[in-house]
């Protein structure tokens, strides 16, 4: 009861903050921008956030905003989504895959150094992801060679968020060919400014640039900067992939069911308001998000009362991604040909801005990107079906 | 959902696992009085159990589970209108509902009914539509078009006739039922009558989408138990990602469709009928019952040959899931969604 209280003030306190806080009209003011300005407006956002303790609630106790239960923080979500606060995407790797790791598997001097540079504002970014290397992570080749009391890093990342502004990176590398693949990754912390990092933006379908190429030539790392032991990286790995704990899914299947009206307001917008088949769609589509909100919520307050069972992050995520799937769909066919010609895009706007070409081919980086929707199948057929592998062995039978 | 409802699920699943599936009208009806699951909504100061529409979705997920054909859902809905009635005789009327064996029974689809009078000389007209095991009823519950009256009607009465109208699903026995003129007591009028016709169909909503679900659910296991003990091409079936992530797909709707459920119980808190309680029903019931569609027809490809011989139950599910698909409020629960959305948008 008591617990059930301080969660009701939390959420009146932070609907309060986010009322007097969310800078106005930033939907409009991020469209067509540079990506300058969007860097500044995140800039300013973090600030506010986190003068005000709600960019690290997720934190221990002792750092500033810092020691929230989950329930808070899911709280703290909730109400980010209603209030249509930005997403503070520049941020995100820092604060939770960067700080997180850092708290499970880093040393105490490895925290002492970065931790404070993270709420002051640092950006990190995340080198898993290689070219050749995408839902079969552990077969990465960026490699890594111990040479004295440092590595020597050689090869290339891609798909990693915000890297071109990125302080600090988070890196996956290859210490050792000899064993299995996941045995032989080791995790660095990496300088982005060394001599030797190139970044080029990848230039995405829609117009913005949030991911880069990140390409290592005689790169030095210190072995200061060495997380857990050498070989272990993949155990480090899974720490920083759980370290968001199903949080981003109930925030954003909450903005999802939020951004609804958007639907509803494109089909007053063009007179079709009454159409039968488009009304049907709609609560099917209603129906559905409504679903993911709640699934995402069950997934949450199963880790709290610590019963979450193997694949359920995979059902929450895989359901989201066909959820915003169809919500995108539907607004397309709502807007028709008209929504054709427009092809203003908005920064950090996550997929509900109401341009639905737009919103649509977003909802892609939810099937594609942190483990496809096939790999999530994988997790949920094998895993919590326990239906069997697939075989390993391949051996090319025919010509092509 | 508590401890007290989990330790009866669990002993539900047991009950039913010796029932077979489909699980017979006869020993269940009998199995499920006698276990007292009738008693469980009822509120305690009438001698229930008090668990209220949490444990009626539980129960009739175990029931769908085994594709029962025992009327728990129209006589659980006629016991909720006598609890919430005001009538003298309750007491009485409901021991002989919940323990005695007794059915009172209703329509799980439309109904086109008029009545006039009131108390216990109520006179009605019209036609109820799927009228779940109508032959083994003593009684009838019945409301009005107006909803401006619930009432129960006496099955025995001549101007009451029940046709019997053998389909598709044969894991429910439904039956038109015909009213000419015929005498019923009221249990609610007016005002009161109009809220108790919300919360039932509301009920009623709930308990679908939970049987849909326990169907699906069983579904989903036999089918995952074929893929994974039928060899072909030297490996299991259940090996091809071809056909796993088919069966992936279908666990991540039925677990969606049943956090909705869940959570609408919970959101609710009690409050059935109230106008959230009806929206968050109807989404339920919509999510729940195309879910279980989807699941039989993949299941039933998934199941290759084999699905298609009457032997294997796996028809038996499709033909229930087909069905209630089209139970519930009559028209369109996509369209219903729609329409209570775009309402409180523009409140």
């Amino acid at each position: 009861m008591s617990s059930e209280n301080s969660t009701d003030l939390l959420r009146q306190e932070v609907r309060a903050w986010l009322q007097e806080n969310v800078p106005a009209g930033w939907r409009e003011a991020m469209t067509n921008v540079d990506q300058e300005l969007f860097f500044e407006a995140q800039r300013d956002w973090f600030k506010k956030l986190s003068a005000a303790g709600y960019a690290t609630p997720h934190w221990p106790e002792g750092w500033p905003g810092g020691g929230r239960s989950l329930a808070e923080q899911k709280v703290i979500y909730e109400e980010v989504a209603r209030a249509d606060a930005p997403r503070l995407i520049l941020y995100f790797v820092a604060l939770y895959h960067a700080a997180c790791t850092l708290m499970e598997c880093g040393s105490k001097e490895q925290q002492e150094k970065y931790l404070p540079g993270i709420l002051n504002g640092e950006i990190w970014c995340q080198g898993f992801s290689e070219p050749n290397a995408g839902s079969d992570l552990a077969s990465l080749k960026t490699k890594a060679e111990r040479r004295g009391d440092k590595y020597i890093i050689n090869g290339q990342k891609t798909w990693s968020t915000m890297a071109q502004y990125a302080d600090r990176c988070l890196l996956l590398c290859r210490t050792d060919n000899s064993g299995p693949p996941q045995a032989g990754l080791t995790y660095l912390l990496l300088d982005m400014k060394s001599p030797g990092v190139s970044v080029v933006p990848i230039h995405q379908i829609t117009g913005d640039d949030e991911f880069a190429e990140i390409f290592f030539d005689d790169v030095e790392v210190s072995v200061d900067d060495l997380v857990g032991e050498e070989g272990n990286g993949w155990a480090v790995a899974q720490a920083t992939l759980a370290s968001e704990r199903g949080l981003t899914l109930v925030e954003l299947s909450q903005r999802m069911r939020y951004s609804l009206s958007f639907l509803a307001e494109a089909m007053q917008a063009n007179g079709t308001s009454e159409d039968p088949v488009l009304r049907r769609e709609l609560g099917n589509v209603i129906a559905r998000v409504d679903g993911a909100c709640a699934l995402a919520d069950q997934y949450l307050l199963k880790r709290i009362s610590h019963q979450e069972q193997v694949g359920d992050a995979s059902l929450v995520k895989l359901y989201y991604a066909q959820a915003l799937r169809a919500y995108t769909t539907l607004g397309r066919k709502i807007a028709g040909l008209d929504g054709m010609f427009d092809p203003g895009f908005m920064r950090g706007a996550t997929q509900e801005t109401g341009n639905w070409p737009l919103d649509f081919m977003n909802s892609y980086n939810w099937s594609i990107a942190g483990g496809s929707n096939e790999i999530q199948r994988n997790i949920i057929s094998e895993r919590m079906l326990k239906m069997p592998r697939e075989p390993k062995s391949w051996k090319w039978e025919g010509g092509r | 959902m508590n401890e007290f409802l989990k330790e009866l699920q669990d002993s539900a699943r047991q009950v039913m696992e010796g029932a077979g599936t489909p699980a017979k009208e006869e020993s269940t009806w009998g199995q499920l009085v006698e276990l007292g699951w009738l008693l469980t909504a009822v509120p305690e100061e009438l001698d229930g159990l008090g668990l209220g529409a949490d444990a009626l979705c539980m129960l009739s997920g175990e029931l769908g589970r085994n594709l029962s054909e025992a009327p728990f859902l129209p006589a659980a809905l006629a016991i909720e209108a006598l609890v919430q009635s005001g009538l003298e005789n309750k007491a009485e009327l409901l021991a002989g509902l919940t323990m005695g064996g007794e059915l009172a029974t209703a329509s799980l689809a439309g109904s086109d009914v008029t009545a006039s009078g009131s108390g216990d000389s109520l006179t009605l007209n019209g036609k109820l539509v799927a009228v779940q095991s109508a032959d083994n009823a003593s009684q009838l519950l019945v409301w009005s078009n107006d909803s401006q009256c619930v009432a129960l009607v006496a099955a025995d009465q001549a101007a009451v006739e029940a046709v019997s109208r053998p389909g598709w699903d044969v894991t429910r026995r439904l039956f038109d039922v015909t009213l000419n003129g015929a005498a019923g007591v009221a249990l609610a009028q007016g005002a009161e009558a109009e809220a108790l016709v919300a919360r039932l169909l509301n009920l009623r909503d709930f308990a679908m989408a939970a049987d849909s679900l326990g169907g699906a659910n069983a579904l989903l296991e036999l089918t995952i138990v074929h893929l994974t003990d039928r060899v072909q091409f030297a490996r299991p079936l259940a090996s091809f990602q071809a056909l796993k992530h088919r069966c992936a797909d279908l666990k991540v709707e039925i677990a969606a469709a049943e956090a909705l459920l869940n959570d609408s119980l919970l959101k609710i808190e009690g409050q059935l009928g109230s106008d959230d309680a009806v929206f968050r029903g109807k989404k339920a019931k919509y999510l729940a019952s195309a879910t279980y569609s989807k699941v039989a027809e993949e299941c039933l490809q998934l199941s290759g040959g084999i699905g298609m011989a009457s032997e294997y139950p796996c028809h038996l599910y499709l033909k229930r899931s087909m069905l209630s698909e089209h139970l519930g409020s009559q028209g369109s629960y996509e369209a219903d969604i729609a329409e209570a959305f775009l309402r409180q948008l523009s409140i």
